[in-house]
């Protein structure tokens, strides 16, 4: 549909619009009994509804879009006021919020793009189609740009409407909007490369209201979305071939006369809508099934050089499908849809409802796990982040974090052994490193790059505050590694009921930290508060270490004192083992608050090594090694046996320069 | 003398002097275990007397691992997995043709290595050139003559590699190489790009390399002294020989490779301390004797290829060089 059809055609599309706005949610299941995207009842309040027409003309990277969205206040207080995002304004020059914070802590200056690679949301018309009953009401000209984060008056990702007569609790309102967009260059993982589009924050998008008013953010550099749950019925028209992959499920699809068609999709209980567009994509589907589970059906849409990869995606996205259902909840969508992205399209690894994009290459090795660890992880959001449904802007670890831990868990459990793999020759030859084994509790929870940011901020502070360039290391990192930690230290069967119970209670809802919080304490029936505190509250590291083990003769017996040290702020409860040479063990507990103690024991045998954690509860201590000691050390073994390796790796760089010669 | 007749001459040539191999293989070494020793130091005090050396003993101990490279500064910065078997021959490769930057240590290593070389490169070729044994004195004879020749040399050397990898390298993998690729939406398309600028850069670079190679032959088997007029003779060689030249460079860059896919075959891997350590050192230290072969085989290859082209057969222009007896010698054969 073009700019002057449109606005010919003006009349018509709204009642279109205001039919599709109040369209019942459930619609009858499609011929053949296949997800259908309708649920009943329903899972969520359901109280931001879309009902969307675009069209994209891919030489010009342009969509021209209409919506009308149906949005009831469930909080207990008016508004007189609408908060929009239009998030691809955050690409619309460098003077944004966005651009202003990408720049911090990047290793280098983001390279200009190029003119036809700025993005912009221009919002053309709104109209308020009522709050129950009235006239339309045109609201354009009193739109305004705020930036409640920081002021930035260049920032346009915010968009505010005053009502003229507020939105009282329990009542609705329906609002049309039509704007044009230009597609992107990718930022965020949102844009164009050739002929392959992948469309997402792409339509102005309310925010949500809360109790204590609006939380809309601009959109930060270092974190993402958060929206209201409801029904999308989405209707996209691109030139006609082109596959088209969506949220949802497409009900419908009509040739036009103008050699485009019309894809309409369709999805209840969801709080965002992405799709993607291209004329090269192969199209597979497969089957979930698993006990206890309901079926999904699962639609890849690949590549054509990853086309051997195929059963790897299925697989990945099949073991998550399973064992967070098993650990946490059952999927209810009843299908998936993976997108495998063009190569450089930069939006591979990101997720959306009922829909996500992997990320591969080319060439792939057997017992590594690309593309499976991006397959999994992104599936895996279909649970925190689609079903439980947090702020991202503000605790975006509650998803992050929580599915890293799960991407962790559910990697060692189907993808053994899993070995470190690097990438040679511009990082297109991959090779394998049999003898390093990746370990879920270290890094597959990411204890290095946690290491090396532990202190860079709180995870308290709201995640759009955190910097950008280490955000990443408390968000997802640390979260996993403290979840690893509860599930050591509490036992799996625990962990896995606080996680399945905050899954239930707040699925289809926007839990808050302290509700998780409230969860881990009541179902594991001891205060959690205080592990809280240091794991979330604080940007202390912890670091237990033993600093002195002598083991002297004394009367016939071996005198063996053990200094263990508390060298980090942050403190947890651990355990001390000492080993003598006969073999006795002895295991001590240590509350872990002072900052050393020592232990002495007298026994007819030398001790032989001393630990703290020996059984490695704590993962965030960011010093391991320094939490034993053995008097029969074999550094200088391992040293001589590391420094040789490095030689023969030395000598063949020399005779790399000596080429020179 | 045809290209292969050349390629086993050389050959031959390098095993009939194994004293230079051997020579070669202990600089090597030499260079490199001061380095070594110091990286021992620093691991060792890392691990100190943590049970965590156990694990790293007896295999691969990942987390320790990272923890020492967090800490890790110079030539410890470059003790990652993948100087682990075959990985580290990737790395350095790799390195090589992406351009990448190693720490100042081992920049510093490899500069004194290569001005080592430089300083052996006449005497080496010497030795080639007349095919039989000229001992210890007259082989450093020969590279005391053309040490201050061949530092000359080296200064047109650093001059166009300097040029292929500061300016020529960027420019084909930073700018040219982005542009090319900017709207690929094919993996593979981008990758044969690469290794179409690979290939580019490569044939440059081994280009300039056999005319510096030629020119240093030229200048030992000549005796010249000016290092223009090598290098003019040197190109000179090369494009009236051009097919035997370029085929025996390729040839020998052949071995190169079969020299490194054999050790992709062998290379031990992490493995236990202790005997294993020395086994696998040992492996190590034949492929960087196989690869020292294969330099060597280079010059002597093209040694016996301009002698057998231009030169008179096992002629070389320079008269043996004989050393006067001391004055006391004279008094007592008087």
């Amino acid at each position: 549909m073009t700019e002057r059809q449109e606005v010919r055609m003006r009349p018509v599309a709204l009642a279109v619009l205001i039919a599709c706005a109040v369209r019942p949610a459930s619609i009858a299941a499609q011929p053949g009994g296949g997800p259908t995207g309708a649920i009943a009842p329903p899972l969520s309040p359901r109280n931001a509804n879309y009902s969307i027409d675009a069209r994209l003309d891919p030489g010009s990277r342009t969509i021209t879009g209409s919506e009308a969205i149906t949005w009831r206040n469930i909080t207990s207080r008016p508004t007189s006021e609408l908060r929009f995002h239009l998030y691809w304004n955050a690409w619309r020059n460098a003077r944004s919020t966005w651009l202003r914070e990408a720049q911090l802590g990047a290793a280098r200056p983001r390279p200009q793009p190029r003119e036809a690679d700025w993005a912009r949301m221009d919002v053309t018309s709104i109209m308020l189609l009522g709050t129950g009953d009235g006239a339309p009401v045109d609201l354009t000209a009193s739109k305004r740009f705020i930036a409640p984060d920081d002021g930035n008056p260049d920032d346009e990702t915010v968009l505010e409407v005053p009502l003229a007569q507020a939105v009282a609790p329990g009542g609705s309102a329906t609002i049309s909007i039509r704007w044009t967009a230009h597609v992107p260059r990718t930022f965020a993982r949102t844009g164009a490369i050739g002929n392959f589009f992948f469309i997402a924050q792409w339509f102005p998008k309310l925010g949500v209201l809360e109790e204590t008013g609006w939380n809309c953010h601009q959109f930060h550099a270092g974190t993402e979305f958060f929206s209201d749950y409801g029904v999308y019925d989405v209707s996209m028209t691109v030139p006609r071939g082109w596959v088209v992959g969506a949220t949802g499920v497409e009900r419908q699809t009509r040739d036009n006369p103008d050699g485009t068609t019309t894809h309409r999709f369709y999805q209840e209980d969801v709080h965002d809508f992405a799709w993607t567009t291209s004329p090269d994509f192969l199209v597979r589907t497969a089957r979930f099934e698993a006990q206890g589970l309901p079926p999904v059906e699962m639609r890849l849409l690949l590549q054509p050089e990853h086309a051997s990869q195929a059963e790897r995606h299925f697989d990945a996205t099949r073991t998550t499908l399973k064992h967070y259902g098993q650990w946490y909840g059952p999927y209810p969508y009843g299908h998936i849809t993976i997108v495998d992205p063009a190569y450089q399209s930069g939006s591979g690894g990101m997720e959306y409802p009922t829909l996500f994009t992997a990320g591969t290459r080319w060439l792939v090795l057997p017992s590594v796990t690309t593309p499976e660890g991006v397959t999994v992880h992104e599936a895996g959001h279909q649970f925190w982040y689609g079903i439980v449904g947090n702020n991202e802007f503000e605790d975006a670890w509650m998803d992050e974090g929580f599915n890293t831990f799960s991407t962790a868990r559910a990697i060692a459990q189907d993808y053994d052994p899993n070995y470190l793999a690097v990438r040679y020759f511009g990082g297109f030859i991959p090779w394998r490193l049999t003898d390093v084994v990746i370990r879920r509790e270290t890094d597959g929870n990411r204890l290095d790059g946690y290491r090396r940011a532990a202190k860079s901020d709180a995870e308290s502070t709201p995640s759009y505050q955190y910097f950008p360039g280490t955000g990443g290391a408390i968000t997802y990192n640390k979260t996993a590694l403290w979840l690893n930690t509860m599930e050591r230290w509490l036992g799996w069967p625990t962990l896995q009921k606080i996680m399945a119970t905050h899954f239930v209670r707040w699925r289809f809802r926007h839990p808050r930290p302290q509700d998780f919080f409230d969860v881990a304490s009541e179902v594991s029936g001891r205060d959690l508060g205080p592990f809280f505190d240091q794991v979330y509250r604080s940007s202390n590291t912890f670091d237990y270490g033993v600093q002195e083990l002598t083991s002297t003769p004394l009367g016939g017996e071996f005198r063996t004192n053990v200094v263990v040290r508390r060298y980090g702020e942050a403190i947890f409860p651990v355990d001390v083992a000492v080993t003598f040479r006969n073999g006795e063990r002895i295991v001590e507990h240590w509350r872990g608050r002072s900052r050393w103690k020592l232990y002495t024991y007298d026994r007819a045998a030398q001790a032989l090594e001393a630990e703290v954690d020996p059984n490695r509860v704590l993962l965030l201590d960011v010093n391991y090694t320094n939490n034993s000691r053995t008097l029969a050390p074999k550094g200088p073994q391992a040293a001589t046996k590391w420094a040789a390796k490095w030689m023969v790796w030395l000598e063949d760089a020399l005779l790399s320069y000596g080429f020179f010669v | 003398m045809t290209m292969f007749a050349a390629f086993g001459n050389g050959f031959r040539r390098v095993l009939r002097a194994p004293a230079i191999v051997a020579g070669v293989w202990v600089l090597t070494v030499l260079v490199s275990l001061p380095l070594a020793i110091g990286l021992r130091a620093a691991i060792a005090g890392h691990l100190g007397d943590s049970v965590a050396a156990d694990t790293a003993a007896s295999g691969v101990n990942y987390d320790w691992w990272q923890e020492f490279s967090d800490q890790a500064t110079g030539t410890a910065t470059t003790f990652k997995p993948t100087i682990i078997g075959f990985a580290a021959v990737l790395d350095n490769l790799s390195a090589f043709v992406d351009n990448e930057r190693r720490p100042i240590a081992i920049v510093g290593a490899a500069s004194a290595y290569v001005l080592l070389w430089l300083f052996l490169a006449g005497g080496i070729i010497d030795r080639y050139a007349r095919d039989r044994a000229t001992r210890a004195h007259g082989f450093f004879a020969a590279c005391g003559v053309f040490i201050f020749r061949f530092l000359r040399l080296g200064i047109v050397m650093a001059i166009v590699y300097g040029f292929l990898f500061r300016y020529m390298h960027p420019w084909l993998f930073e700018r040219l190489y982005p542009r090319m690729v900017h709207d690929v939406t094919v993996e593979r398309t981008a990758f044969f790009a690469r290794v179409v600028l690979y290939v580019v850069f490569g044939v440059v670079l081994a280009g300039c390399n056999l005319v510096f190679d030629y020119a240093k032959v030229r200048a030992v088997v000549e005796d010249r002294r000016s290092m223009l007029g090598a290098l003019l003779a040197a190109v000179r060689f090369v494009r009236r020989n051009y097919a035997a030249a370029v085929a025996l460079y390729v040839a020998d860059f052949a071995l190169f490779l079969v020299v490194v896919a054999a050790y992709g075959l062998v290379a031990p891997g992490a493995g236990p301390a202790g005997l294993a350590t020395w086994i696998g050192f040992a492996v190590g230290q034949s492929y960087v004797l196989a690869r020292l072969i294969v330099k060597l085989i280079f010059w002597a290859s093209e040694t016996a290829l301009f002698q057998g082209r231009l030169a008179h057969a096992g002629y070389v222009a320079a008269p043996a060089r004989t050393w006067p007896d001391s004055p006391a010698a004279e008094a007592i054969a008087r």
